[in-house]
């Protein structure tokens, strides 16, 4: 026992950050150099948000909240990215940073084959149209005191989309693309019921022609019947128009159904990452197969067998070192808990970071 | 098997399916709600019945009542009967002197309640009812003039504090905690006696001595409706539909005008009823002071105010001051049963 | 104009159902708070084996735009030792129907018109004064009653709340008094519940129930409850459920606001503590998956009637009513093939305001025959015990035709 202890591997956990933050600067360096890829709608490379925490009385920020931290991926026209986690995982901010609500930290948006992340708000308004998002609860997101014609026109006649004589024409058409009746244009918000606010929200979206939608848990709030409705429709607009959606959900089953692309993350680092088939087939990291055991399966004779998870998500605010996951993973060694394991691709478009697989 | 494929089909076109709204229910719509709901308490019916009283009262009051106007005096005349007793002493005998002198004043002053004066004459010799119509029709001019200001100040104000944070929202709530501790009557005072010079010599009407005090009041109170506007910016700007607003590339002012502000109109309409009954006790008391209407023009509170000038009318006329103090008591009362009313009916929230 | 005129109520309308709301909520609130002897609310099982018999149950509220018939003539019943599920979408009554059992009913709006509420409660036997009786060896007795609790006025509700059916809700972080240590919120429901407690007795209790949901009790008898995470209070507050040892556990939605992982854990706890207890668990969710691992019943709900009924195995293996069908085949599972459109069951549920005649599901049913136009269907038993509501099944129907 006592030689154990002696024999393990010693960890200055302070030069191994130093090093490890070196490293990884060099590498973003090296990244932001390289030239963007035209079939890409969106590339994200090396994204971080941070929320100042606490604030010194200069407006010196000394305490930060990491919600993003270090995320690439790209995303073709025509596809689905699913990001998946669970609460405090920061896929509503990376869903909120590539549209700039939010104002990232650090990291590169190649939108179009256009560096948009350090435009200002006016250069912005000019490309919002091209990039929309649907939010999850449909009943705050669309505005109490219009009708649902008003929702709909004022985001065409603001960008205008198409002359003026011609804007309520062009929304009825939209309206009926989305499964909704021509007289619910004088009708309010209030009166729908929430999968029909749904189908509001994204003919909102898509009425200023949108090249790419956030979809932020889009069908976390309906019921499942109403659910399987709104992916259907999401899944038809796709097709008609070559959208590219970038899908944000805890909901696994749905994100796999919708998705081409999945990308899995743990407070705000991305896990995993690959093509859906590469995910579901051969899930690398720990963290991706707990998370698919733990989805309860309606067939009540299959008993699966999960992988338990031990304890709670720690907080984003004071997220353990070396690897986030190493406080609940079933297969922890003594190295994830000092070192960052490496995002590495260990399959062609297969992304993980792990040190399990870097295996002895 | 034949089933299936139904069912196949069926899916297929669900997408496109939406059942109507149900044709045979019918709701009610917003607004029928929320005249239901205001008109469920009986307190805001009795606020709305002498708001509306109050208003039918001084504004179409005078065009019924026609015999007096606001500054007509009735000059009819009065007989004063006033008595002395002298005692003197002649001759060690005590004489007691009763003299009355009959004296024909010019105005029918202090007259008691009779069908040419339905509430008498005041002092003066003013009609008290057509003066207490022409009165509140200052009272009600100058609160609402007063509160519709302090209200677009706030809610513009407040609108830039409240979407735009930081710094600015620092400096102007700071500008507003320093407004808040200013004490209002004090303030007024000075500003008053200021005025009498600035009448003095010319440079303001006395007319307008109230309007300008109000516009003073204006200045220091609207606070009051900026935190309200602000703090309501604040939580609804983290709704999602204004995030839907930003990513849809709208500009700043109409994200504040066409989105933010409608929706702070609730409360504000709830505020401005209220602040309506405060507004007219400001008023009044500016009036009792002296210092708003003067003569021969007149408000409610210079109506009361009356009784400064003689004990004798405060004991003994009580219809020269009493319907004055009845009509601000129903106007600050009315107003807030008002307010209260609407603020249920307005936030569902709130009911139980 | 007239169009939209026409799709809202009139004035004459909304005043005419005012009146008649008034009229209904004023006799039934005056039932609910009537003064009555305890003989008026006793009543029999129908089956011994049962803890919870719905007998017909009605539960409307009465809003300013018509009756929202929320529960509309519900029956099933919650065998001892067992886990029913109830499973529907939102607003089809599946919760309405618990806080029926709690009478946690917001009046005056929401009142039970009609039907009984069984309840076999396990109490301590009380002589005339209403103090606990003991037997020779100074234990307490204890007694088995029959209430009927949609009976019960609303001044005996206690008897049965917190005491006999504890409730589990889907939201953690507010079902938990921010002011109050998780030791004094636990130790509380020794107090009321136990004729004599002391503190150290119920000290010791809640520790043991810390212990059974799997939290070490040193950690969080003293804490706060904004101090732990969702996870854990959703352990507090099953331990708070246990701490009574209620003879049913009305969990609504337990584990809906919780993450995969810590729902997980949640229902393993659950499963664990199902063999543990000697009580019955009515489990309420939206959620196929759960329903399938936790339920041993199944009862599912649509727009405030029980469409079908029968074991785990009998719903997930042989649905019968359409509904249940197409809400399985809506739901993507893990197991999906690629490509395939998913399944939807068209439309919406119907506004709960002037429900139609016949079946409720007819509109958005991809079966639904002529006969459907007809009365709503009656229960049809297929096996012991599977039931389903739907003409489809109706055996001298389609004998005769």
């Amino acid at each position: 026992m006592a030689e154990e202890i002696l024999n393990a591997p010693q960890y200055d956990d302070a030069a191994l950050e130093k090093e490890y933050l070196e490293k990884r600067k060099a590498q973003i360096e090296e990244d932001y150099k390289e030239p963007f890829d035209p079939d890409v709608v969106l590339e994200v490379r090396h994204l971080r948000k941070c929320f100042p925490m606490k604030k010194t009385i200069t407006g010196k920020v000394t305490k930060e909240l990491v919600a993003v931290d270090d995320v690439s991926f790209k995303l073709k026209a025509g596809e689905t990215l699913g990001i998946v986690g669970e609460s405090g995982c920061g896929k509503t901010t990376t869903g909120r940073a590539i549209l700039k609500l939010h104002e990232p930290t650090a990291g590169q948006i190649i939108f179009d084959g256009k560096d948009i992340t350090h435009y200002n708000s006016s250069q912005m308004r000019s490309i919002r149209k091209q990039m929309q998002i649907i939010f999850q609860d449909p009943y705050s997101s669309l505005p109490p005191r219009s009708t649902v014609g008003g929702i709909l026109s004022e985001p065409v006649e603001v960008h205008k989309i198409v002359p003026k004589d011609q804007v309520k024409n062009y929304v009825l058409e939209l309206m009926d693309k989305c499964g909704l009746r021509d007289y619910y244009y004088e009708r309010y918000p209030h009166e729908f019921s929430g999968g029909q606010r749904q189908r509001i929200c994204i003919a909102r979206a898509l009425s200023v022609n949108p090249k790419l939608v956030i979809c932020d848990e889009p069908v976390s709030a309906l019921d499942v019947s109403i659910q399987a409705q709104i992916i259907n429709l999401l899944k038809k607009l796709q097709r008609e128009r070559n959208l590219a959606y970038v899908f944000i959900s805890h909901d696994l089953s749905v994100v796999k159904f919708i998705s081409d692309k999945i990308g899995v993350m743990y407070l705000g680092a991305m896990m995993e990452f690959g093509t859906k088939e590469d995910i579901f087939r051969n899930p690398l990291h720990p963290y991706t197969k707990a998370l698919f055991s733990a989805v309860p399966n309606p067939d009540p004779t299959a008993k699966t067998e999960r992988i338990k998870l031990e304890g709670d998500i720690p907080s984003p605010a004071n997220p353990p070192k070396g690897c986030r996951f190493h406080t609940r993973c079933p297969y922890a060694k003594e190295v994830c808990k000092h070192v960052p394991p490496e995002y590495k691709e260990y399959e062609e478009g297969h992304f993980a970071a792990c040190h399990l697989l870097d295996g002895e | 098997m034949e089933e299936l494929k139904n069912q196949e089909n069926v899916s297929q076109e669900a997408v496109d399916t939406e059942l109507p709204l149900d044709k045979n229910v019918r709701l009610m719509s917003p607004t029928q709600m929320l005249v239901r709901r205001f008109f469920r308490s009986k307190l805001s019916i009795i606020g709305l019945v002498m708001v509306i009283g109050l208003f039918v009262f001084s504004f179409l009051g005078p065009l019924v009542y026609t015999q007096w106007g606001e500054t007509d005096l009735d000059e009819s005349g009065k007989l004063e009967y006033t008595t002395a007793t002298t005692t003197y002493t002649v001759g060690g005998v005590e004489y007691t002197l009763h003299q009355t002198v009959e004296k024909t004043m010019k105005d029918n002053f202090l007259a008691a309640p009779s069908a040419e004066h339905p509430l008498g004459t005041d002092n003066q010799g003013y009609d008290v009812l057509a003066r207490l119509m022409y009165g509140g029709r200052v009272s009600l001019i100058v609160s609402f003039m007063t509160v519709i200001l302090l209200t677009v100040l706030g809610v513009i104000i407040g609108g830039i504090a409240g979407y735009f944070g930081g710094a600015v929202d620092n400096v102007i709530m700071r500008i507003c905690d320093i407004l808040m501790c200013l004490p209002g009557i004090p303030i007024l005072l000075i500003i008053s006696s200021a005025m009498d010079g600035w009448v003095s010599l010319g440079w303001v009407e006395e007319g307008m001595r109230i309007y300008i005090l109000m516009l003073f009041l204006t200045m220091i109170s609207w606070p009051g409706t900026a935190r309200l506007v602000r703090g309501q910016i604040l939580s609804l700007r983290e709704q999602e539909y204004m995030v839907a607003a930003e990513a849809m590339g709208f500009s700043t002012g109409r994200k504040i005008f066409k989105h933010l502000v409608p929706n702070v109109m609730p409360q504000l309409i709830v505020q401005m009823s209220l602040s309506l009954g405060s507004m007219i006790l400001y008023e009044a008391t500016l009036s009792y002071l002296n210092m708003g209407i003067k003569a021969p023009y007149t408000a409610w509170g210079s109506m009361i105010n009356i009784i400064t000038t003689d004990p004798n009318i405060l004991q003994n006329y009580l219809n020269v001051w009493v319907p004055a103090g009845v009509c601000i008591v129903i106007a600050v009362l009315g107003f807030n049963f008002v307010g209260d009313g609407l603020r249920d009916a307005l936030d569902p929230k709130g009911r139980r | 104009m007239s169009e939209k005129k026409k799709s809202y109520l009139t004035g004459k309308e909304i005043r005419a159902i005012a009146k008649e709301n008034a009229k209904i909520i004023k006799r039934l609130e005056a039932y609910k708070n009537r003064k009555a002897e305890e003989a008026e609310f006793l009543t029999q099982m129908h089956d011994d084996a049962n803890i919870l018999e719905i007998d017909d149950l009605h539960t409307f509220f009465f809003t300013e735009q018509g009756v929202v018939k929320a529960v509309n003539g519900v029956s099933y019943s919650v065998p001892k030792n067992a886990v029913v599920g109830v499973v529907g979408e939102s607003g089809c009554g599946k919760s309405v129907t618990s806080m029926s059992v709690m009478r946690l009913i917001q009046g005056p709006a929401g009142q039970i018109v009609d039907g009984s509420i069984r309840f076999k409660s396990h109490e301590y036997k009380r002589d005339a004064k209403g103090e606990p009786v003991k037997d020779e060896n100074g234990n307490y007795e204890m007694e088995d009653k029959v209430y009927d609790i949609a009976k019960m006025p609303i001044s005996e509700i206690h008897r049965i709340r917190g005491k006999q059916v504890a409730m589990i809700f889907q939201e953690p972080m507010t079902s938990l008094n921010p002011v109050f240590t998780i030791g004094q919120q636990l130790d509380e429901v020794t107090f009321i519940h136990t004729p004599g407690a002391t503190k150290e007795m119920a000290k010791a209790k809640s520790e043991e129930m810390l212990r059974l949901v799997g939290i070490i009790p040193e950690n969080v008898y003293n804490a706060f409850p904004h101090e732990l995470s969702g996870g854990m209070r959703q352990r507090v507050m099953i331990a708070m459920a246990l701490a009574a040892e209620p003879r049913l556990i009305i969990a609504d939605e337990p584990t809906t606001a919780l993450d995969v992982t810590i729902q997980a854990q949640i229902l393993d706890l659950l499963q664990d503590i199902k063999n543990k207890i000697d009580g019955s668990i009515l489990l309420i969710t939206h959620d196929l998956g759960v329903i399938a691992e936790m339920a041993d019943f199944v009862v599912v709900m649509y727009a405030g009637k029980v469409i079908e009924q029968g074991t785990v195995y009998e719903i997930f293996q042989n649905p019968m009513h359409p509904y249940t069908v197409g809400l399985q085949k809506s739901k993507p599972t893990m197991t999906l093939d690629d490509g395939v459109e998913l399944y939807n069951i068209p439309g919406n549920v119907p506004n709960p305001i002037n429900m139609p005649d016949h079946c409720y599901f007819k509109e958005r049913c991809a079966k639904c025959t002529a006969k459907c136009s007809g009365e709503y269907p009656g229960m049809i038993q297929v096996s012991p015990t599977h039931y389903v509501a739907c003409h489809l099944y109706n055996e001298e129907d389609s004998n005769n035709g």
